[in-house]
């Protein structure tokens, strides 16, 4: 008899409640499969690229539109209240805490992420000169974080990451 | 004549965590038999247009899910439209058969959709499928998932507003014991707040029992021109005529950080509203508005809609729930269903299923207990992403 790999289980399965008389009476198994699915993208960063290029440096940059002044953290690299291309900007790095969840889960989209530690912060933070919030994982005791809490750009001592997103955490300042 | 669209019939799936005997066509063609047999149709034969409601191509495993379902439905080749609007799937689906009719397109449209978001993945894949739906480059990367970002801006709610986490799991109850009442309900379950408050912190402030369901489920609505309906719908004359009288949509920025400093709430949602309050001519929603099925993803999530679809002001909106006005024998019953939280979410008929709730409510056909009592104009309240897309619609009942 022929295997079939991907075969994971065979049910038998009950008679539906919402059905009389029970059309499915004569035949009651179900065949369950294993099914997968992976891909690999070439992905571009696109005109954001810079923002991640920089952070390899040590450097947090930002997107200003001097149309209205707003600056976007993380970028945006069209202004979508002027239309106008926005122009890349150094900011300090440091910024105020605006919200955080304390998280008991993350998710495995990637190594990184597999790596934070938890419970762990993840945090929206306004950086100073910015308009807008920048979300990252907050590095400090849970129990710390607090809506207006001070924090600051940190860089990873790691020898590698995955994405360059994970180059910078957030840390007290 | 209008062709303000009426309700010809509703069909449902029960909603579960796992229909291992059932695969999404299976499911979807449940749904349209009931929905058949509810408006009193042999056949489909008379129906003019197909419309296919559902999120995800990871989650079913299949593009183009739309073109199967409808030939699996025996509408071929009738014209088919596939809509999708994330969380908001269901109700968009609606809101673009409302347009369809009202356009003179079609005089009947079957708006059928489901979603496999059940056991057929891990819930950490699910989570990670899920956050495909968050900015890619940026909030999914850097671990970000819908969980968290619901509960930052409750975190910023109360904050700014004094909401507890108290006021948060009396929707948790309550709409979880609703569902006690509805058969096709995933989870029924006659909890305290204390329950709630202890149960396992998953992205604080929302603990376990805070948080919505993963569904497998189905659902169906065949709308359709009151002429229409009157040839060929043999129960729409046995029944009062509800109306889909209004539509709104409104929407917002995809990262909730660009919404800065308006972060406690759904300006989208508030968009939506006035829109669709205008159509119906509305002017004091908590006075006008008999029942209401609200899209409480988390337990908050409600509290945030009281006020953003104006029944409530502002920051009000915890205080509100906390009082009872919007429970079973309150003031605004509202997800007399169970809700997501009670009944499920498979996302693409979970809008679909929440208007079945309300057009139920109008033609008085439910249990007692969970039946309001002379509804006559019920709103339905869903949302994609955190309030990203939102679209309001409202029925009305009218003899």
């Amino acid at each position: 008899m022929t295997t079939v790999l991907s075969k994971r289980d065979v049910l038998t399965v009950s008679a539906p409640l919402q059905r009389t008389p029970d059309p499915w009476a004569d035949f009651r198994q179900i065949e369950i499969v294993t099914l997968e699915l992976t891909q690999q993208y070439a992905h571009s960063l696109g005109k954001t690229s810079r923002f991640f290029l920089e952070l390899e440096a040590r450097r947090f940059f930002a997107t200003r539109c001097d149309g209205c002044g707003r600056t976007y953290s993380p970028p945006r690299s069209l202004c979508p209240d002027c239309l106008k291309i926005t122009q890349w900007v150094e900011l300090a790095g440091t910024g105020t805490v605006e919200a955080y969840s304390i998280m008991h889960f993350a998710s495995g989209i990637n190594d990184d992420v597999k790596q934070v530690e938890l419970p762990g912060v993840f945090a929206y933070v306004l950086m100073d000169g910015a308009s807008t919030l920048f979300p990252h994982w907050l590095r400090c005791e849970p129990a710390r974080a607090h809506i207006g809490m001070r924090v600051r750009v940190a860089y990873t001592q790691a020898e590698h990451v995955q994405h360059p997103i994970h180059l910078m955490y957030f840390e007290e300042a | 004549m209008t062709r303000v669209p009426v309700v010809v019939g509703v069909g449902l799936t029960p909603f579960a965590a796992n229909r291992v005997d059932a695969s999404i066509r299976d499911l979807v063609a449940e749904a349209v038999l009931a929905c058949m047999e509810d408006a009193g149709l042999l056949d489909l034969k008379a129906v003019q247009h197909g419309l296919a409601s559902y999120e995800s191509d990871h989650f079913n495993r299949q593009m183009t899910l739309g073109a199967i379902l409808h030939d699996a439905l025996g509408l071929t080749p009738l014209p088919n439209v596939r809509v999708e609007g994330g969380g908001a799937t269901g109700a968009l689906a609606l809101r673009t058969a409302w347009a369809y009719v009202q356009s003179g397109l079609c005089e009947s449209i079957l708006v059928y959709g489901g979603e496999m978001n059940g056991r057929s993945v891990s819930s950490a894949t699910a989570n990670g499928l899920f956050a495909l739906s968050a900015d890619a480059d940026w909030e999914m990367m850097v671990g970000g998932t819908y969980t968290a970002f619901y509960a930052a801006m409750m975190r910023a709610h109360m904050q700014r507003y004094g909401t507890t986490e108290a006021q948060c799991a009396h929707v948790a109850v309550r709409n979880r014991r609703n569902a006690r009442l509805n058969s096709f309900a995933q989870k029924p379950m006659d909890l305290t707040i204390d329950d709630v408050l202890r149960s396992k912190p998953v992205a604080e402030p929302y603990k376990l029992l805070d948080c919505s369901l993963l569904s497998d489920g189905a659902a169906a609505v065949l709308l359709a021109t009151e002429d229409w309906a009157r040839a060929h719908g043999t129960r729409f004359r046995e029944r009062p005529p509800v109306y889909y009288c209004a539509t709104g949509c409104g929407t917002d920025t995809m990262r909730l950080g660009d919404r800065y400093p308006e972060i406690t709430n759904f300006r989208g949602k508030r968009a939506a509203a006035q829109a669709a309050y205008a159509m119906a001519g509305i002017g004091e929603p908590l006075l006008e508005i008999d029942v209401a099925e609200l899209y409480d993803s988390y337990s908050g999530v409600e509290i945030q809609a009281v006020e953003d679809l104006g029944f409530v002001p502002a920051g009000q909106g915890g205080a509100a729930v906390a009082s009872g006005i919007f429970d079973a024998d309150g003031y605004l019953p509202v997800n007399t269903s169970g809700g997501l939280l009670g009944r499920g979410a498979p996302v693409g008929a979970t809008g679909i299923a929440q208007a079945v709730e309300i057009v139920q409510q109008l033609w008085g056909e439910l249990p007692a207990g969970r039946q309001v009592a002379n509804a006559r104009r019920g709103l339905t309240d869903t949302h994609a992403g955190i309030g990203t897309i939102c679209v309001v619609n409202i029925f009305e009942r009218r003899d």
